[in-house]
């Protein structure tokens, strides 16, 4: 090679091309942010991917990526079916690649594997960090220590107008094999892509406006496990949620790890349809506990009436024999009273020897009553005699 | 029912409490007849809550609705 010999650009690109062949491996694997991710026609997949400081955010590499159809149809469905997330804009994620440099097209990596795990690894620091902050701002139970409302009767539901999981929540609602009446009304917002946290939190913004009107709100989506979670997964939407003033319901179809937006609600359920169970099983709750009241107040109140019943049948019981007792025990008292009249006569004290002595018809109480010739009369039993005081002896005190 | 409208929560309250009162069996007598009307009513009224649409209720969806479409 000659140092003053211009070489083509061609010559240039194709000794570039060259060496980097021989100087790296034929594979490696890689690390790095989606920045980008366009598919062609043909089932191509054109991938920017960046590496940012971690303090600054600031871009530090950046690179192109191919994945060719053939690798990119069975790469696709096999990240979101373990991540459950699509190949998207955002995610950070582990490839392996071949570095290639071609003559017209420059720099570019052919990526032909990739590591879900990874993924799934960041997906859960960063959805942890958001739990973090919520936690430490005190607001990660707000929702959840909310009472649920007696009757969620008035349900304020965001979800997609156009998804499924709406019409299935309705249709779970309105047959309910009760016959309760369900008021749910519909608040729509995009349920997939990068406008939900936008979306859901101006639904929340409009139920807010009228909040006396609604009991309960539901956030719902139809679609099974196979969709993009990580738009449930800011901060902003877990933190206007987990503030809101009426429980939250979530049924946002999925079977893996919680969302964040479904570890801040009130009460999580699995699919739109679980969703409607919970709120028809909460009135059915109230439905029975009202059948119970009936049926214990029937009882209730004929086992009031029955104990009156006996104790008014133990007293007319009782009467008979109370009043022979009474009157009995005034019997009794009658013959006593007789007895004691019949001791204090003055026949019965006459009859044992006593006898009554008058002066001038004055009964005699002492000595001092009769004076010595005086005439006394003196009555005993059967009869009275007069006898004269011959003497008078009073005795010496 | 003349009497003004509760609330589901408070008419439920109000049953338990007759409820204690009538199984607590030291309940009047002549209180008895008056308790089973109201707890009659309250249970009247809470079934209804259950289960009978409220025009109250579907009048403010409509004014809702209403809003809606106005906004587009």
């Amino acid at each position: 090679m000659n140092g003053n010999e211009p070489l083509s650009l061609y010559s240039l690109n194709n000794l570039v091309r060259n060496t980097l062949a021989q100087g790296l491996p034929s594979a490696c694997w890689v690390v790095g942010e989606l920045s980008e991710v366009r598919e062609t026609q043909a089932g191509h997949c054109y991938v920017e991917l960046v590496e940012r400081d971690e303090a600054t955010q600031e871009m530090v590499a950046k690179a192109r990526g191919t994945i060719w159809a053939r690798i990119y149809s069975l790469l696709k469905p096999y990240f979101l079916e373990q991540t459950g997330e699509r190949f998207s804009v955002g995610l950070k994620v582990m490839l392996k690649v071949t570095v290639v440099f071609h003559e017209l097209y420059g720099f570019s990596l052919d990526i032909c594997d990739i590591e879900p795990a990874y993924t799934l690894g960041d997906i859960a620091r960063r959805k942890q960090a958001i739990l973090n902050r919520l936690k430490a701002e005190g607001v990660i139970d707000l929702n959840k220590e909310l009472p649920f409302p007696a009757l969620p009767q008035r349900i304020a539901v965001i979800s997609s107008s156009f998804a499924a999981g709406y019409g299935d929540f309705c249709d779970q609602l309105m047959n309910n094999p009760y016959g309760f009446v369900f008021y749910p009304h519909l608040f729509a917002a995009p349920m997939q892509g990068n406008k939900v946290e936008q979306g859901v939190i101006s639904a929340l913004d409009r139920i807010a406006e009228n909040i006396d009107s609604w009991d309960v709100v539901v956030i719902i989506r139809g679609g099974g496990a196979t969709s993009d979670l990580s738009c449930f997964d800011t901060y902003d939407l877990a933190n206007n949620c987990a503030q809101f003033p009426l429980p939250i319901i979530t049924g946002i179809g999925h079977q893996r790890d919680d969302t964040v937006l479904d570890a801040v609600a009130h009460t999580r359920a699995k699919t739109p349809t679980a969703a409607a169970e919970l709120l028809i099983h909460a009135v059915a709750a109230q439905n029975a506990m009202l059948e119970d009241v009936s049926a214990r107040l029937g009882v209730a109140a004929r086992s009031v009436l029955e104990t009156r019943r006996r104790q008014l049948a133990a007293t007319l019981q009782r009467l008979p024999v109370s009043v022979a007792l009474y009157l009995q025990r005034q019997g009794h008292r009658l013959d006593m009273w007789e007895q004691r009249a019949k001791a204090a006569s003055p026949e019965r004290i006459l009859s044992l020897g006593y006898g009554i002595m008058r002066v001038n018809g004055r009964v005699v109480r002492s000595i001092d009553d009769v004076e010595e010739g005086a005439q006394l009369v003196t009555t005993v039993a059967g009869g009275s005699f007069t006898s004269v005081v011959t003497e008078k002896n009073k005795n010496n005190e | 029912m003349s009497e003004k409208p509760v609330s589901y929560v408070r008419a439920a309250e109000r049953l338990e409490a007759i409820m204690a009162e009538i199984e607590s069996g030291t309940v009047d007598i002549d209180k008895l007849s008056a308790l089973l009307k109201e707890a009659d009513g309250l249970i009247k009224f809470c079934r209804d809550k259950l289960y009978k649409v409220d025009n109250e209720v579907n009048a403010i969806l409509q004014r809702m609705s209403d809003d809606l479409s106005v906004e587009g």
